[in-house]
């Protein structure tokens, strides 16, 4: 041998080391280095869960009164495991028995929203007669494959009724998967979309049944199942809702609005026109829990169209047919609404507090303001003379507002800015312009200042001279607010919210729709109290200066909803309203004023605060405050007087 | 590396201690069983759920791999039986018999997977390649001997020809694998052989030239490339989107990474039992070694092929002539280039080309051919002496 030779040996013998040692380094690093990323890897490939959803939990009223439950419904399954001969007969035989067509059954089969394990829904409740039903159950054998399960849909025994509190379910899609990442979601499963069905998902659906199988990679399940957990049946929620309160109050909504539309609005000069009254709303809270005991939004939907799956055409024409005013929508919490003389009480609170006016001082009510050549009259031009706080609410004076609202300018002004802010600052505490915190979704609403102008001007405009005219705080902005009026938004939750603080003597709560959670065997799980969000300052003499002017309201003969309340046993059950009707829009008068009505009752010991609204109705005193008292006879077992909306004159 | 002591010429033993019988490394004979019987049990646990499945003799695969062995293990004793120098002087006459087979295989063999390699005799296969790769061995190792390592230009050309002509052969079929197996141990044995410099790197060029040639023109088909450029990007193998290469690729990893390092068990690993890695009784054995036996497993398979090659390595350096240098270095370039492609591709280090690992793969051409090359170094160790 050669020296070259060996050398050359000697060199292939380096290579072959550097060559194995490469394999042990990789080898290595993919099964020590590497961690559990390739462990997962193979769980994943294949290990699967198969998940079947145990019963939903119920919804009860404060009573116990079942307000949604579960209904079985049989349903016909085909097994995934079939070949393609026996599941052609299968589906053929399938077919004559139930007599669907074979090609809807196959649609059905080939669903790609059904699992790959799980066998198929081909035919549900009413598809299913009692006789199929026998004979798949006693010639299983002529059917192979085929089994008939029971399931768990969602039922109503009261229709519609507080249809926006409960909400409706559907079965998840893909973005809810991913918004749920995590809580172990299939496709097919039911999830909660709106009211208390979303807000109390994860107590209402309890934990899934699973089992753990492991799958080849066609995803046929092979061998024994590594696991099995039983999951458990979802949790009840017990609500503050009171069932026949919460009737009535639906039932005086849509009376009342069916009524508006036959009154003619004589605001409206171009013509005869009655109002529209698309669509209101009516809400009950308790002062010192904040539970709410009815919350009524018109018009509403039935849920029940939602089991199963709602068609998209049918879903598009509940959310964008204009002439059906978005049902969906729950106005209580998600409808803004100028307050008109209802936001008086924020008014008449900053007031006081901030040492403009105090409740005794009196005030020349002339009918209207001028301030720099705008003049700014009383609904209906009436004069009301010499007036204190009291009064000016009995009567609803705008003047003494009026002025209130041009002495906050002008100390805003010329004088202090925070003290000439102090409208705002009150509302804010008192609730408005924020969420408060309930369980549903909410609308912020909008309490404006003039930062908010400054800012918006540059939203609605891109002309900088329109966006100069347009951005500064005139008198007329506070002006306008001082009567709840201009760019003032509110939710009817928001404004029952903010009189509930008056009530309970200043204490601002989260507004609360349940009591409770409570597990299949009826035992408490969690209790689901409200919390306190901040005292309000209110001195005991002004705040009770405030009742009394909205007690002459409902009670003396020139008060606003004197009319509202007439024949009602006010000397057992007093009642302190302040009646509201708010202009919208400025440059014509085609669409009717918003009809408010808030009310604290009983005004001596106050436990409930009640609102109603109506859009595009006319005076607050006419419309609203009829549903209002409708309201509080249900709740004080009285006789439910009828639904009157009267024609004619009136004033607010 | 140099701890290896050699006899001298000076000191040869009395001519019964010369006797071949009693200069057998038995370590080198041992090592290939031992791997072959690890790789009967691994093409048992990676066939047996999916036989079961489809109603057959779990042992389906065992057996048929298991006659393969109990031939080549035959094949490797009849091989040492007689003096290796006697294929020295009739190479040509091997060379001449296996060219027809290659170009038989072309005109009227099998087609797998694209590629024409196999003779299909009743329910036996034959794939002659795998037999080309020893015969161009001892073929080309036997015309260096022949002038003494003297490797002038022509010489070297010639030596090129002959192996060129079985190479384009094996690339006709298409067998990529195969190709630059023989590539690599032709080059091993011009390396030691003495060739010089630049023609070796005229003959490193030529075989990219030729390996890239037939890659881009179409003897070969999209998905064959694909499983040859498919380890070059692993970053992102979406299961649902990946092709069958970067699938394949993708689920050996996962295989071999979820071994860890104690392995899930034997018959325990759950990617080998439900088929997840395809090809995995022939080419992608190794991952059921990862999978099963964990990095201590399969460390110490790699062990034995590394002991397996240092023996061979060993040998080369003691023969006492070229030829039988040659001939071991020319095996030790085929075990272990085969050896790391094959292992290699399986953790996605390099291309996916259809070579078996070595007495592990399912396969009895292969099997019985590594048998009768393991045998030849064995007759080089036993004859060092006479």
């Amino acid at each position: 041998m050669t020296d070259t030779s060996r050398i050359r040996v000697s060199i292939v013998g380096v290579v072959v080391v550097a060559l194995f040692s490469t394999l042990v380094g990789r080898l290595w690093f993919l099964q020590v280095g590497s961690g559990t990323v390739y462990v997962e890897a193979a769980r994943e490939n294949s290990v699967r869960v198969v998940q079947t959803e145990t019963p939903r939990g119920r919804i009860l009223d404060r009573n116990g009164e079942v307000l949604v439950e579960n209904r079985i419904a049989w349903a016909v399954t085909v097994s995934r495991d079939l070949d393609e001969e026996s599941l052609d007969g299968v589906i053929g035989s399938l077919s004559e028995l139930l007599a669907i067509d074979v090609d809807i059954l196959r649609e059905r089969y080939d669903d790609p929203r059904g699992s790959r394990l799980a066998p198929a829904v081909l035919a549900v409740e009413a598809e299913v007669p009692d006789r199929a039903r026998v004979v798949l159950q006693e010639q299983g054998e002529s059917y192979p494959g085929v089994s008939v399960v029971p399931l768990n849909l969602r039922h109503y025994p009261h229709s519609t009724l507080a249809a926006h509190v409960l909400g409706y379910v559907g079965e998840i899609n893909e973005d809810e998967m991913a918004e749920h990442k995590g809580d172990d979601y299939v496709l097919g499963d039911t999830i909660g979309r709106a009211g208390v069905e979303a807000a109390y998902e994860a107590d209402l659906r309890g934990v899934p049944q699973s089992v753990t199988v492991e799958v080849d990679p066609a995803g046929n399940v092979v061998g024994d199942p590594l696991e099995k957990a039983p999951g458990e049946p979802g949790h009840d929620v017990v609500l503050t809702i009171d069932e026949q309160v919460q009737r009535v109050a639906e039932e005086s909504l849509v009376s009342a609005i069916l009524q508006a539309r036959e009154v003619q609005n004589t605001d409206y000069e171009a013509g005869f026109a009655t109002f529209a009254a698309p669509a209101g709303a009516v809400v009950v809270i308790d002062v010192d829990t904040g539970g709410v005991v009815a919350m009524a939004s018109f018009p509403t939907y039935d849920p029940a169209e939602f089991i199963g799956g709602i068609s998209e055409a049918r879903y598009q024409e509940l959310t964008e047919d204009e002439s059906l005013f978005q049902p969906l929508l729950n106005r209580v919490t998600q409808g803004t609404y100028a307050p008109g003389s209802t936001f008086k009480l924020v008014t008449a609170l900053t007031a006081m507090e901030y040492g403009y006016r105090g409740p005794d001082d009196w005030f020349n009510d002339t009918g209207s303001i001028t301030v720099e050549e705008t003049t700014y009259n009383n609904a209906g031009g009436r004069a009301y003379g010499s007036v204190d706080l009291r009064r000016a609410l009995t009567v609803s004076s705008d003047a003494y507002f009026f002025e209130l609202g041009r002495q906050f300018w002008r100390t805003w002004r010329f004088e202090d800015e925070a003290r000439g802010l102090a409208m705002q600052t009150v509302a804010g505490q008192l609730g408005f312009g924020a969420p408060s915190g309930f369980e549903l979704v909410e609308a912020e609403g909008r309490i404006p200042d003039p930062e908010w102008k400054h800012d918006f001007a540059r939203v609605l405009y891109d002309d900088p001279q329109k966006i100069s005219e347009n951005e500064i705080w005139y008198p007329g902005d506070q002006i306008n607010m001082s009567v709840g009026q201009g760019d003032v938004l509110v939710t009817p939750l928001q404004l029952a919210n903010a009189y509930a603080a008056l009530a309970n003597g200043g204490v601002l709560r989260e507004p609360r729709l349940s009591v409770e959670v409570r597990d299949s065997d009826g035992d408490t799980v969690r209790r689901t109290r409200s919390k306190r969000i901040r005292r309000v300052a209110m001195d005991p003499y002004r705040r009770q200066a405030i009742i009394d002017g909205m007690v002459g309201a409902v009670a003396d003969p020139s008060g606003t909803a004197y009319g509202a309340f007439a024949g009602f046993p006010l000397g057992l059950i007093p009642i302190a309203g302040k009646t509201g009707t708010a202009q919208i829009g400025t440059s014509d008068d085609t669409k009717g004023d918003t009809s408010l009505f808030a009310a604290v009752f009983p005004a001596n010991a106050p436990k409930y605060v009640a609102v109603a609204v109506v859009q595009e109705a006319g005076f607050g005193s006419r419309v609203a405050a009829p549903i209002v008292r409708r309201v509080i006879e249900a709740l004080y077992d009285l006789p439910i007087s009828p639904v009157v909306v009267p024609h004619g004159e009136a004033s607010d | 590396m140099v701890g290896v002591a050699l006899p001298s010429a000076a000191a040869r033993p009395p001519a019964s201690a010369t006797a071949p019988l009693r200069h057998v490394d038995w370590g080198l004979l041992a090592l290939p069983v031992g791997i072959s019987a690890l790789g009967l049990l691994m093409v048992y646990s990676s066939t047996r759920t999916r036989l079961a499945g489809q109603g057959l003799s779990e042992l389906y695969y065992v057996q048929r791999q298991g006659a393969a062995v109990v031939i080549g293990i035959a094949a490797m004793l009849a091989v040492m039986l007689v003096d290796y120098r006697r294929l020295r002087d009739m190479f040509p006459l091997l060379y001449v018999a296996v060219l027809p087979m290659l170009v038989g295989v072309l005109a009227l063999g099998a087609t797998r997977k694209g590629t024409q390699a196999w003779f299909q005799i009743g329910p036996l296969q034959f794939q002659p390649s795998e037999l080309a790769k020893v015969v161009l061995v001892v073929a080309l190792a036997g015309y260096c001997h022949s002038h003494r390592g003297d490797l002038d230009v022509w010489r070297f050309a010639i030596a090129i020809g002959l192996a060129g002509l079985p190479i384009v052969l094996v690339l006709r079929q298409p067998d990529l694998g195969t190709a630059i197996v023989l590539m690599i141990c032709v080059g091993t044995v011009l390396v030691v052989a003495g060739a010089r410099g630049r023609h070796l790197a005229v003959m490193v060029l030529l075989a990219v030239t030729l390996v890239g040639g037939a890659v881009s023109s179409d003897v070969f088909a999209d998905y064959q490339i694909d499983r040859l450029t498919s380890f070059l990007d692993q970053s992102t193998v979406d299961t649902r989107t990946a092709s069958d290469a970067e699938y394949n690729l993708a689920q050996s990893k996962t295989a071999i990474g979820a071994g860890g390092l104690t392995g899930a068990g034997l018959f325990e690993g759950t990617q080998t039992k439900l088929s997840y890695v395809p090809e995995q009784h022939t080419d992608f054995i190794f991952t059921v070694v990862g999978e099963e036996l964990g990095f201590l497993g399969g460390s110490l398979l790699l062990a034995l092929f590394a002991a397996l090659v240092w023996r061979i390595w060993r040998i080369a350096l003691l023969a006492a002539d070229l030829f039988g240098t040659l001939l071991c270095v020319g095996m030790l370039a085929m075990f272990t280039f085969q050896v790391f492609e094959n292992v290699g591709m399986t953790m996605g280090i390099m291309p996916i080309t259809g070579i078996p690992l070595p007495f592990m793969s399912y396969g009895g051409s292969a099997t019985i051919a590594s048998f009768i090359a393991v045998g030849l170094v064995s007759n080089v160790h036993m004859r060092r002496f006479s």
